[in-house]
């Protein structure tokens, strides 16, 4: 230490001083008679000056220069490492980011280890008096409640439309601790009309406007307050970068509530969960009903991690996946570079010679050609620090095809870092072997020729190896995408349109607006010209979904227990969407009162049914009062959230037999002229009905389009908490609605997107090959229909698909 | 010169010498040489080029302080000061010395 500090003070003068020294010496000598020689000045400074230098950084700092001044010869060279390092480093750096931003990352909470996610009897969300009466009993330090699948009205003054709210309890921002980038979250003195941002709402609708604070938006047709702004970091309790657009209190009595309470430090789960069980025993006691909350309830720690950990497994495998796929591109890269390298060590062979002859140690020269490489290797990272964050802001405004807002984030973070980091050193590394080999070379060059062409021909075959999985792994991808579009939702995409309304809390608070809205809405569409079908339903493939489970009892007697996808429609739902009704009718207007119909989907008779005559067969389920359900119908099978899925069981019901609760409502058109040639006609009918509805108007392929490519299931992967078992509340099933509705806005010059005509292409030479399977099937099913020939359509298209 | 006339000093001999001649007081390079040629009968002379980077480096090493002064004939020079840590080297060295020239000497008279 201590002559590490003497080496910096003298550093600057000690040319200087060594020569006055020295000149002293001489005079001294010349002026006693004693000329004594002193021989090579130069010898002696450099002898006395190498004990000065800090030898090794100041030998790297001269090999970083001359391998600068060398790399700057070959441009070409540095051009295609920086390229390929560059984008191999990049990619993982970027990838890692991703992986590690989307399955673990804590929520933009204060102390998330201390929060959990409390469900009682198997809900993810329970009712407001639920949600009260756990608050009331003080059993946790603190707690929230939100719904992260409300709709909210939004009303620029030129259109309205519903964006996705998270409605939280007034202490949501304060109790939780979430860090906001403009203003304040709100309070629980604050009124009801107050709202806080997203970031990409904030940034899209008012163009990043930080005097945003204060102003006045209007949603659900009221002015609300905007009190402040979320950063773009911002991470949500579900996580997997679920980014709702607004975030407001929840003051409607019927938002139900998922609730997260924070523990008291140190308080294990569990005795929380002692505590919970004991709570929802009294509530059992106190609101008796059928449905028991103490019968299953769960206390969890929150955020993607926690969420994860039953699936670690499979996650870790996708992730290490991912991982392998780009951990391939780097290698390739790597490989590249080091063929780069060795090429060009063979034009330095004579220099390197001469440097050994000069005295050169061998140490020395690998120095040197390290050096060279680890410049490479920097400036790689340099690119590729570069690209990722490149990367991070076109992810960042990436819109996801997904129905959800989605929000990816790349953060350049200490984690990514020392990813990178790591990832640079095995690029360095690869500098290691041409380097090696070169000075071998250079020492016995009698044996270079044979060395060098093995290692040329084993980084060749390494190359070759690695590219060819590379290409394969994404031929595989490629391939699955069409298979994908090759695959038949089950209903006409190309003909139809899709309108999504949210109705006004204000005016449509009970069912008979709802219905009467309905009734008026589908009058309109139908005057529209060139529309030829018009339904309402309750969910549309593909966006949303509402599954239920419970024991259904058979005409046998004989209970079942059953898992269906169930959605409510208005008559010409099937004739609309073009899918085949297989066996009896579709629902009439006769169905409003009388015998509750139902209709059934090939899957459901297989699956349930098997050899029983579906026709006429009563169902039982639901409150005594409307128990039976007749069968009326069988239809052809569609995909709800995915093409990848299996076929599931679905439950249609007449949409003016069920309780019309819900102010999101689904509209689907069959036109006979272009779909996209419809959306302003459409849009102004509808617009008519209600003008204070929020309302987006697409044409199907727009719509879910993007749906196509296979999935895994989305339930899982977006952390929506779905609801097993079949909750009964108050003696009426709890239907829980896994609500996908798609934020796409009807915008005409999406509908010619040059891309969307590729893809249909691809998708109709995929499904050339199985239009022999398609015709067998349509004609059986026509043969099918034409026995059960009844008053009802039969889609007069031979397939399904155009 | 012939080669035979100054015998050349053992390797590390060097060090021991200045530092034994810094035990009179502080001097500049020259009187070191100086000093050295004339307390070995003018047998030993220390070549500059030796000199000058062994004082670097016992001045890296702590064994010497190094300052600028002026000379009598009032010239800037370089003084060169004994340290105690040069005092403990001076002694340790010393010691081998003296073990080492012993050993040579007894095995010459055997």
């Amino acid at each position: 230490m201590r002559r590490f500090l003497l080496k910096l003070r003298r550093r600057r003068r000690l040319h200087d001083d060594l020569a006055e020294e020295l000149a002293f010496h001489q005079d001294q000598a010349r002026r006693h008679g004693n000329p004594v020689p002193l021989g090579s000045t130069t010898r002696i400074t450099e002898a006395s000056l190498d004990l000065w230098r800090f030898a090794w950084i100041e030998n790297l700092w001269r090999d970083v220069v001359y391998a600068a001044k060398g790399l700057a010869h070959s441009p070409t060279l540095v051009a295609s490492a920086m390229l390929s390092l560059g984008l191999g480093i990049g990619v993982n750096a970027a990838m890692f980011s991703l992986a590690s931003g989307l399955l673990f990352s804590h929520p933009s909470v204060h102390a998330p280890e201390t929060l959990v996610g409390v469900q009682l009897g198997g809900n993810s969300h329970v009712e407001r008096r639920i949600f009260d009466f756990v608050r009331d009993s003080r059993i946790f330090r603190d707690m929230v409640g939100e719904n992260e699948e409300t709709l909210a009205n939004y009303d620029n003054s030129v259109t309205t439309r519903p964006v996705f709210a998270l409605a939280g309890t007034k202490n949501y921002f304060t109790s939780l601790g979430i860090p906001v980038a403009l203003g304040r979250g709100f309070e629980p003195r604050d009124p009801d009309e107050v709202a806080v941002l997203g970031y990409e709402f904030w940034r899209k609708e008012f163009n990043g406007d930080p005097t945003i604070v204060n102003r006045t938006i209007r949603l659900e047709g009221k002015p609300y307050s905007v009190v402040g702004v979320l950063p773009a970091t911002h991470r949500t309790l579900v996580g997997f970068g679920f980014a709702p657009d607004v975030y407001i209190p929840a003051y409607l009595p019927d938002t139900i509530l998922a609730i997260t309470a924070r523990l008291e430090p140190g308080e294990s789960l569990a005795v929380a969960r002692e505590r919970v069980k004991a709570v929802s025993e009294r509530i059992d006691a106190t609101f008796p009903s059928e449905f028991k909350y103490a019968r299953t309830i769960s206390v969890e720690p929150v955020g993607a991690p926690a969420v994860l950990r039953g699936q670690i497994m499979t996650i870790a495998l996708f992730f290490a996946l991912l991982l392998g796929v780009v951990g391939l591109v780097l290698l390739m890269a790597c490989v590249n570079v080091a063929g780069l390298l060795l090429a060009r060590a063979s034009t330095r062979r004579r220099e390197l010679a001469i440097r050994l002859a000069i005295g050169a140690s061998r140490g020395r020269l690998l120095q040197q050609l390290l050096v060279e490489s680890a410049l490479l290797a920097m400036l790689g990272a340099i690119v590729a620090l570069l690209l990722a964050g490149l990367a991070g802001v076109v992810v960042e405004r990436l819109e996801l095809p997904v129905p959800v807002p989605v929000r990816l984030h790349i953060d350049l973070d200490w984690r990514v870092g020392l990813y990178a980091a790591l990832v640079t050193t095995i690029a360095l590394a690869t500098g290691l072997l041409p380097a090696w080999q070169t000075v071998r070379d250079a020492i016995a060059p009698s044996l270079r020729r044979e060395r060098k062409y093995r290692m040329r021909r084993l980084l060749v075959v390494g190359q070759v190896a690695t590219s060819v999985v590379v290409l394969a792994t994404s031929g595989l991808f490629v391939r699955n995408l069409l298979a994908a579009h090759a695959v038949s939702p089950g209903f006409d995409v190309t003909r139809t349109l899709r309108a999504t309304v949210n109705l006004p809390t204000a005016a449509y608070g009970s069912s008979a607006p709802i219905d009467a809205f309905v009734d008026r809405a589908l009058a309109a569409t139908r005057a529209v010209p060139g529309i030829e079908a018009v339904a309402a339903a309750r969910t549309l493939p593909f966006n949303s979904n509402t599954h239920m489970g419970m024991p259904v009892t058979l005409d046998s007697g004989e209970q079942v227990e059953m898992r269906f996808a169930w959605n409510a429609v208005t008559p010409d739902f099937f004739r609309a969407l073009g899918i085949p009704i297989v066996e009896g009718r579709s629902f009439t207007d006769n169905d409003r009162a009388g015998e509750r119909p139902v209709i059934v989907n090939r899957a459901f008779v297989s699956r349930y049914l098997a050899n029983r005559r579906p026709l006429g067969m009563v169902l039982q389920w639901g409150p005594p009062e409307d128990r039976l359900h007749r069968i009326v119908g069988v239809v052809g099978n569609t995909k709800t959230l995915t093409v990848a899925e299996d076929d599931q069981p679905q439950v249609y019901e007449p949409f003016s037999r069920i309780h019309n609760d819900r102010r999101t409502l689904q509209f689907v058109m069959r036109s006979g002229l272009m779909p996209a040639q419809q959306l302003n006609a459409l849009t102004r009918a509808m617009r008519a009905v209600e003008p204070n509805a929020g309302l987006q108007v697409a044409t199907m392929y727009d719509s879910i389009g993007l749906a196509f490519p296979a999935e895994p299931d989305r339930r899982s992967s977006y952390g929506i908490r779905g609801t097993a078992g079949a909750p009964v509340v108050g003696g009426r099933p709890l239907r829980r609605d896994v609500v996908f509705g798609r934020p796409a806005v009807a915008r005409d010059w999406r509908a010619h997107r040059p891309r969307r005509d590729w893809r249909r292409y691809l998708a109709s030479r995929g499904r050339r090959r199985d239009a022999a399977a398609d015709h067998r099937d349509n004609a059986r099913s026509h043969r099918r229909a034409a026995r059960h020939a009844t008053a009802l359509d039969v889609p007069r298209e031979g397939t399904v698909f155009d | 010169m012939g080669k035979s006339e100054t015998p050349t000093l053992l390797q590390g001999t060097l060090d021991l010498l200045i530092l034994h001649a810094l035990q009179r007081g502080t001097m500049h390079g020259y009187a070191i040489a100086q000093t050295i040629h004339l307390l070995s009968a003018e047998v030993l002379k220390v070549e500059e080029g030796s000199l000058y980077p062994a004082l670097h480096r016992l001045e890296l090493d702590g064994a010497v302080k190094a300052e600028w002064g002026v000379s009598d004939n009032n010239r800037r020079a370089k003084y060169y000061e004994i340290t105690r840590q040069g005092r403990k080297l001076l002694a340790a060295q010393h010691d081998t010395w003296g073990r080492l020239s012993a050993a040579v000497q007894r095995v010459l008279a055997s």
